[in-house]
């Protein structure tokens, strides 16, 4: 039985289970080569960044957002539900009224 | 089985490694390619007016005291603003957060949590941690002769320890969960059983820990999972064999993934520094938040790492708490950070561990090593367009 130089000699078991391990890792990297590929096919036919900016910027714009000073309505009155009325005691007061 | 056919396949692993690589540089340059813009550039060149807070305009309204150890986890309800959190000490906590008061207090037979969350229905609380397990809670059981809300049901399989879970939206029986076995879990509470195991070895799935995930609110079988081999991915429910899409640029763990409001996009948080947004279709990098101390170029050694995000209801602001302390609020659109919660009056005296927005989006909880937790809302003139 020939071994490589690089090796130490090991048990026929120990050969086994190498030859499995790499075996298994091959099969991935033959996989993912796959994957790869077909995400460069993808790429030929993708939009560029830009479009997606477009959309984010015209999304963003749609939503009323009660953190923000300036918002598209409608405002819900349960907004300001955090400064209302009188709160319990354990409750940090530190809100201007 | 002779030697030979060993260095064979060895041979054959480095070939196909080298094909890999240069697959992916390919991929690179044509990503490269496609990026002719990031969404700063674009809202800039638009004439986009930045956000512009008065100093007091967000503040702390409430400050949730009880934990006596780090506060590692919180998740809201759905309705109601009630909160989850998990702790250091091996409790979690209910909160009214209007009312600051607790609900309930739940010991835990595994100290050792990261992370909880409310059921879409509010009945339920799941957490999971160290004991590679995912605990869940019935917030109306009777309690024990202790006083304890007993598990009522365990969800047992992963090999590691669980960072992450969520419940789907609207299904108060399915919940996903991360873990540092590598993979994440769609799992049947009334069964306690594996529906989805997401990243078995050797199928396309991270190579090392998942640390968070987050479910789509517009299609909720996407989700997308960060992990400690700097990548996102993004997944199918339907299809647990492999990633629909995996999502590089981090140069560090990656341990906040965030959907964007919208459901196309989503964020991320790592230890690299900084936040990122990703497009699903397209698989872009559409953004880089960096702060601005590390803008100089490369990696800064000891920068402080992201270790959690969350977008406002709009999208407009991203909220990223760092180890620091920090918890800057960024601008999505012009990717400029508008505050700093972690130097206002009031902000928490160590990291921020976790942080979430209420349903309704007025407000945002952040969570903290200093063992508390505090609710931030718009306490300034507000203009409604």
């Amino acid at each position: 039985m020939q071994t490589e130089k690089s090796e130490p000699l090991r048990s026929g078991a120990a050969d086994t289970r190498g030859k499995h391990r790499i075996s298994a890792e091959l099969k991935r990297l033959e996989q993912e080569t796959r994957h790869l590929e077909e995400e460069l096919d993808q790429l030929e036919k993708m939009e560029s960044a830009s479009v997606a900016c477009k959309e984010i910027l015209n999304n963003v714009g749609t939503r009323p957002d009660p953190l923000l000073p300036k918002t598209i309505g409608p405002a819900n009155p349960s907004w300001d539900q955090w400064f209302e009325g009188p709160q319990d005691k354990s409750g940090c007061r530190c809100w201007i009224l | 089985m002779s030697s030979s056919s060993v260095s064979e396949l060895k041979e054959r692993h480095i070939a196909a490694t080298e094909t890999v690589n240069s697959l992916r540089q390919r991929l690179n340059h044509k990503r490269l390619q496609l990026l002719d813009t990031d969404i700063a550039g674009y809202a800039k060149s638009q004439g986009k007016s930045p956000v512009a807070f008065g100093p007091t305009d967000l503040l702390c309204c409430r400050i949730l005291q009880g934990h006596t150890g780090k506060v590692y986890s919180l998740d809201w309800t759905p309705e109601k603003n009630r909160i989850v959190s998990a702790s250091q000490d091996g409790r979690l906590i209910v909160w009214n957060a209007l009312t600051s008061q607790k609900t309930h207090a739940i010991k835990l037979p595994c100290a050792w949590v990261m992370t909880c969350a409310f059921s879409p229905g509010g009945q339920s609380v799941a957490c999971g941690g160290l004991d590679s397990a995912c605990s869940i809670f019935n917030l109306t059981s009777p309690t024990d002769k202790d006083g304890n809300i007993p598990v009522s049901r365990m969800l047992s399989g992963h090999k590691g320890y669980v960072s992450s879970c969520q419940f789907i939206p609207d299904e108060n029986n399915y919940l996903i969960t991360s873990s540092g076995d590598q993979t994440c879990v769609l799992w049947d509470i009334n069964t306690g059983l594996r529906t989805s195991v997401f990243g078995v070895e050797f199928q396309s799935g991270h190579t090392a820990d998942v640390l968070s995930v987050s479910i789509s609110n517009s299609n909720s079988r996407m989700f997308v999972s960060g992990s400690c081999d700097a990548t996102a991915r993004l997944w199918d429910t339907r299809v647990a064999s492999r990633a629909a899409r995996t999502f590089h640029g981090h140069e560090g763990d990656v341990n906040s993934v965030k959907f964007f409001p919208d459901g196309n996009r989503f964020g991320t948080g790592s230890d690299d520094g900084t936040c990122r947004l990703y497009d699903i279709r397209t698989g872009h990098q559409l953004q880089v938040y960096s702060p601005p101390h590390q803008q100089q170029g490369g990696t800064v050694p000891d920068a402080p790492m992201v270790t959690s995000i969350a977008f406002s209801i709009s999208g407009r602001l991203l909220f990223a708490g760092y180890s620091n302390g920090d918890c800057l609020v960024w601008d999505t659109l012009l990717a400029k950070v508008i505050l700093n919660l972690g130097s206002v009056h009031n902000s928490h005296e160590a990291r921020v561990s976790c942080l979430g927005l209420s349903a309704d989006g007025s407000a945002l909880c952040t969570g903290s090593w200093d063992t508390n937790l505090k609710i931030w809302a718009f306490g300034g003139h507000r203009k409604v367009i």
